[in-house]
């Protein structure tokens, strides 16, 4: 049951967003939610909505599966809208209704406004993960944030951590499972009952698989010293990234939009 | 041929609390291991296997006593990654070994610890996939293969060191049989036609006889120590250290007791069917 979770929710693929050099998607990434930030007034949408177009049509990934990510979302969004409408400015909407009064031209701009730079918010990053596996996400952080070690920022240490949580998900949530199934078996139940019941419930089930996830590190630490690991220093990398034509190709897109919405800003 | 591994007056214990007596994990323990050979490890459960196995690669240090690989001595902090190369060492359950998430990539762990270039360590990590013939999952992911493929996978990350010898802790323990068999014919292989030394630690006689060197340990102590058929043949003792014996043995260890003449350590099958076929004079023939 708990096999549903995708953390990430990576889609496998092979399109053109897969196959950029990831250390590029996260740099487009941050170009874009700048621009994004930057934009003035509606028209500026219309070159943001333009980049988003070509990604989501060169991911291979539908965007069925963006609207779905944004229905859990939905509070926060009404929740912005409604306060940008209440604090808005500006003549009434609607004149002759006077228990709508505060519905302010202004205000209700604003408000589509943020909705409209949210969703194109939460679009944009969320096909960097759909397009790019997890454990290329922290490889190309470590590559990028590198010289931030020489601050005595531990980046190869935090990349490491990350790598091996993620390698260790899918193994402790097998573990979850079967350790639910034989508690199961032993009559417990996890359905009913107040939320403290359920709580309670849950003891039997996180004390296992605490003490096998200490077990799990002991072993996986003199795994990793068997294979001579000492930390990040004099290490060679296996997998290399070279940036190609797509993208070069992708930064100058980008480069293009947010220029246009510089200009936008100043004229 | 040389020593690969030398051990000498070992003695080991385990750090325990306060006002608790040290119990002795390892107790005046002598072994060398030639280069080459192949060297099972038996023993009931606690009696200090997997930490002598630990001492071989300098992941425990003696409290006294020498541990000596290659000549290097597993003491010294300057010679661990050099022992550590040349000794590699596989544990039993697979999901706690394979580091990455990709197959290559985790068979490539040790090399980028090494600081191989990019080249070498393409070639070597082929090369290590080929050998325990895992070459065509080298894209997959390793929490979806079966237990056998990702001890084939441990091994392959072990062996892209190019090391001298494989020390197996209990590899096939969490396996079914066909998992039991690929682990088993690999390693047999690796010995075989690559002269890797290997010390398998196992609980399975059928593994044990397929050495060519057994050594029975008890109580933190090395008790027996020769080739299987000498081994076998104290099936008494065995017994006494709560060990089995193969069956076979164990088939000629009941008829001697009956007085009936047969040679002790029969290991292999057709030995035994040999065996009984003598001392039936040739009776089964007659059968159909
Ligand atoms: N990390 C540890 N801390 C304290 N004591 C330990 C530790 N690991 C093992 N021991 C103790 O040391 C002794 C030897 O253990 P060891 O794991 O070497 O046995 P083993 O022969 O490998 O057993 P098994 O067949 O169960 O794997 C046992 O009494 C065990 O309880
Ligand atoms: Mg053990």
């Amino acid at each position: 049951m708990l096999k549903d979770i995708t953390i990430g929710q990576y889609f496998p693929g092979k399109s053109f967003m897969h196959r950029l050099d990831p250390r590029m998607k996260l740099l487009l990434t941050v170009l874009y939610v700048v621009s994004l930030f930057l934009v003035p007034d509606f028209w500026g949408f219309l070159v943001i909505g333009a980049v988003i177009a070509l990604v989501v049509a060169s991911s291979g990934v539908s965007l069925k599966v963006v609207f779905r990510g944004l229905k859990p979302l939905m509070f926060i969004i009404i929740f912005t809208a409604f306060f940008n409408i209440l604090y808005g400015g500006g003549e009434p909407l609607f004149p002759n209704i006077s228990w709508l009064a505060w519905i302010k031209t202004e205000g209700v701009r604003n408000a589509l406004f943020m909705i409209i730079r949210i969703i194109l918010l939460i679009m944009g990053t969320s096909y960097l993960t759909y397009t790019t596996s997890p454990v290329m996400l922290t490889d190309a952080m470590e590559r990028i944030f590198r010289p931030l070690k020489v601050l005595h920022f531990p980046v190869h240490e935090l990349a490491m951590m990350m790598t091996i949580a993620l390698r260790f998900i899918p193994t402790l949530i097998d573990e979850t499972d079967k350790i639910i199934n034989a508690q199961k078996a032993r009559g417990a139940d996890f359905e009913t009952g107040n939320i403290i019941r359920r709580a309670k419930a849950l003891i039997p089930i996180l004390i296992p698989l605490l003490i096998s996830a200490f077990r799990r590190a002991e072993e996986l630490a003199d795994a990793m010293e068997c294979r001579c690991y000492q930390g990040g220093e004099g290490r060679t990398r296996y997998k290399v990234y070279s940036f190609s034509w797509r993208d070069w190709a992708a930064l100058g897109i980008m480069l293009l939009a947010m220029a246009t919405i510089i200009l936008f800003m100043i004229f | 041929m040389s020593k690969i591994i030398e051990v000498s007056q070992l003695n080991f214990s385990y750090p325990v609390d306060e006002g608790m007596a040290p119990a002795h994990a390892l107790h005046d323990v002598s072994l060398e291991i030639e280069e080459g050979e192949f060297v099972a490890i038996l023993g009931h459960n606690g009696c200090g296997k997997s930490t002598l196995a630990k001492h071989f690669n300098g992941i425990l240090k003696a409290d006294s006593g020498r541990v000596t690989v290659l000549g290097l001595d597993a003491s010294d902090e300057k010679n661990i990654t050099e022992i550590r190369r040349n000794v590699g060492m596989v544990f039993q359950n697979p999901d706690n070994q394979l580091i990455a998430t990709v197959v290559d990539e985790d068979v490539a762990f040790a090399l980028e610890n090494l600081g191989v270039p990019y080249d070498e360590m393409v070639k070597r990590v082929d090369e290590a996939l080929e050998m325990v013939d895992m070459t065509r999952y080298r894209h997959h992911a390793p929490h979806r293969l079966s237990g056998g493929q990702k001890q084939r996978i441990a091994i392959a990350g072990i062996l892209a060191m190019a090391p001298k010898c494989i020390v197996l802790d209990e590899p096939t323990a969490m396996l079914d049989p066909k998992g039991r068999r690929e682990v088993m014919k690999t390693i047999t292989r690796l010995n075989r036609e690559r002269g890797i030394t290997v010390i398998l630690i196992t609980h399975y006689m059928d593994e044990a006889v397929q050495a060519d060197r057994v050594v029975v340990m008890g109580e933190g102590e090395v008790i027996l120590d020769g080739t299987p058929k000498e081994v076998f043949q104290n099936v008494g003792l065995l017994h006494s250290l709560s060990l089995d014996v193969p069956q076979t043995a164990e088939l000629m260890f009941a008829l001697r007791q009956e007085d009936i003449k047969v040679p002790i350590a029969v290991l292999t099958e057709e030995d035994c069917i040999a065996e009984l076929e003598k001392l039936l004079g040739g009776v089964t023939h007659d059968q159909n």
